[in-house]
């Protein structure tokens, strides 16, 4: 059985979390580029390393964020977002 | 029962969606509670209301008692009164809420929408252990204690009761769950 620690709940079967993707960027409609826009719609990144994702624990509804190594698809810490909020 | 107000037909009773689905007796009891009172908030606001009213708040997924109620932190803005043998305090919070001007939260319809059910009997142990992951032996798992994990393959809040567990779940698994348990019951016999 893979685990995540949801950081509310503890760790849990990794059964019990869905996956929302990464956090993105988000750019102001009215001040980007056509293409840039375009870019940020309908584009999404394919790279190595660290991503920061949006997972939700679902017996809970809890949303919070994990890092992840894209490469050994190892969670390296998991956190409340206010911790995004606070220190971006 | 107010006048204009409905019966509620709860899963188990005659006419409900798991009428004639057995809940298992003996070495493991399942007893349903879906009929008794509760209320929950939810949202911005909720935390602040209760606290307001004087209902102390404990720690997430951790329970509280008030006036003969449990107070069950879900989450920060996310709390359920049980009311098993309070009904008139229940009522009164009730009542207090649904005249009071917001910020109040949200009724998360926890009485219309969540079965609760309680899992008993010589050999609970055994059973919980086969229906859920977690560790929760008493040594690990606290009387004040909440878990909001899997518990017989279905998303629910389990925590321990004086007679046992209790489960809380979506209603509509009803007889799912009451299933689950009696093969659970029939493998620790």
């Amino acid at each position: 059985m893979k685990l995540l620690t949801c950081p509310m709940n503890g760790p849990r079967n990794i059964d019990e979390f869905q996956s929302f993707g990464p956090v993105r960027a988000r750019p102001d409609p009215n001040a980007t580029a056509d293409g840039d826009w375009s870019r940020h719609l309908f584009r999404a990144e394919n790279r190595k390393g660290i991503v920061v994702e949006w997972w939700r624990h679902v017996p809970s509804n809890y949303f919070f964020l994990a890092e992840r190594d894209l490469v050994s698809n190892e969670i390296i810490r998991t956190f409340d977002a206010s911790e995004l909020r606070d220190h971006p | 029962m107010a006048a204009g107000t409905a019966t509620r037909i709860h899963p188990f009773m005659p006419g409900g969606a798991a009428d004639g689905t057995r809940l298992v007796s003996g070495a493991v009891v399942l007893s349903d509670l879906t009929g008794k009172p509760r209320f929950g908030l939810k949202g911005g606001g909720s935390a602040d209301w209760l606290a307001a009213q004087g209902i102390p708040l404990p720690a997430v997924n951790r329970i509280g008692e008030h006036r003969a109620m449990r107070v069950l932190r879900l989450g920060n803005e996310d709390i359920l009164l049980l009311a098993e043998d309070a009904a008139e305090t229940l009522a009164d919070v009730k009542a207090i809420w649904q005249a009071a001007p917001a910020p109040k939260g949200y009724s998360s319809w926890r009485e219309e929408g969540w079965a609760w059910m309680r899992l008993s009997g010589p050999r609970l142990a055994e059973a919980m252990c086969s229906l859920c992951a977690l560790d929760l032996r008493s040594q690990k798992f606290g009387a004040d204690y909440i878990a909001q994990t899997r518990v017989g393959h279905i998303e629910a809040v389990t925590f321990r009761s004086p007679a046992g567990f209790d489960i809380l779940f979506d209603i509509t698994a009803s007889a799912y769950f009451a299933r689950a348990v009696a093969a659970v019951a029939g493998h620790t016999a």
